[in-house]
């Protein structure tokens, strides 16, 4: 118990990690901001949950904060602060699984869901002002249809890139752990 | 242990299968809902009189704010002639040239039976208007 207990303690390596793991996410997004909706974001949150597992707690935070930073802290930033979070418990939840092709549905149905996400704070918003509750379903789903083709462009791009780079990445990243713990 | 990695595989297709289906449910709640473009708001006539006195009728929806737009947006409808400080001056209406140095012929434009005030590019365009172009000699 005492042993596990130190486990769980984060030391410098695992701080610089969890540094190193937002500047990838980070980068690979900038790298891809040029193709609209098609993103590498979704594919590292699932890779390092399942290979930093309790670490993720860390990183996907940091790296919220880091792009409301950088581009400003404005509505789309709220519904980052469930739709990650919210990846990184699934892929949690499916930890064993280790079929590229299940990860590959999972992160683009994550991407096919995005928009429906990002619907949520326009509906409490539309829902706060006089016309109620249906005005807010309203807003929420005039704002989730308009972005229906960017939706679907990003669940074909996280299919995609997860159905590619599972294998190869998460066995580098295997072997980078077992150098690690020798 | 075969078994279970065919039902396993069975799952993922289930899986891939299920995110196309979804895609395409999205695709269609998109085509069925999605904002479309309204058709222009105001309700226009333009009509064209040749020299020959014979009559051409467009019937036109359009969002235009000055004559010259509304012009443009009718199919069938040609015209050019000089840019000028006051706007483009007409002098070809579907083909037909008015020369005023030849015979003192010109296009006249109407609105709803009353001389336009203004050139093509700022007379306003208005919800049942209706426009007359009208080749006139002196």
């Amino acid at each position: 118990m005492e042993k596990q207990k130190e486990q769980r303690k984060l030391s410098i390596q695992d701080i610089a990690l969890v540094g190193v793991m937002v500047a990838v996410i980070e980068v690979s997004k900038a790298a891809l901001a040029f193709l609209p909706n098609i993103e590498l974001t979704s594919f590292w949150v699932i890779l390092f949950t399942l290979m930093f597992e309790w670490k993720i707690l860390f990183v996907v935070p940091v790296f919220i904060l880091t792009e409301g930073t950088v581009y400003g802290f404005g509505l789309w930033w709220i519904m980052y602060l469930y739709a990650w979070p919210l990846l990184a418990l699934l892929a949690w939840i499916f930890r064993r699984q280790e079929s590229a092709w299940f990860w590959s549905v999972l992160s683009g149905g994550f991407g096919l869901m995005f928009g429906f996400l990002c619907a949520i704070p326009y509906a409490v918003l539309g829902a706060a002002g006089d016309g109620g509750f249906r005005d807010g379903l309203v807003a929420g789903f005039t704002w989730w249809v308009a972005g229906i083709p960017w939706d679907i462009a990003h669940a074909v791009g996280n299919f995609v890139f997860m159905l590619i780079l599972y294998r190869p990445v998460r066995k580098a990243m295997s072997n980078m752990k077992k150098s690690r713990i020798r | 242990m075969e078994n279970k990695s065919k039902t396993s595989s069975k799952k993922i297709i289930f899986g891939i299968v299920a995110l196309a289906a979804v895609i395409v449910l999205f695709a269609v709640i998109y085509n069925v809902y999605r904002e479309k473009p309204v058709e222009g708001g105001k309700s226009i006539t333009i009509e064209v009189v040749d020299g020959e006195q014979k009559s051409t009728v467009y019937e036109l929806k359009t969002d235009a704010e000055y004559f010259r737009q509304a012009m443009e947006e009718t199919e069938g409808l040609t015209f050019s002639g000089t840019e000028s400080e006051y706007g483009m001056m007409v002098d070809t209406v579907n083909g037909v040239t008015a020369d005023f140095n030849a015979d003192g012929a010109y296009w006249s434009f109407y609105v709803n039976g009353e001389y336009c005030n203004y050139g093509i590019d700022t007379q306003p365009v208005l919800d049942g208007d209706a426009f007359s172009i009208v080749y006139t000699t002196e």
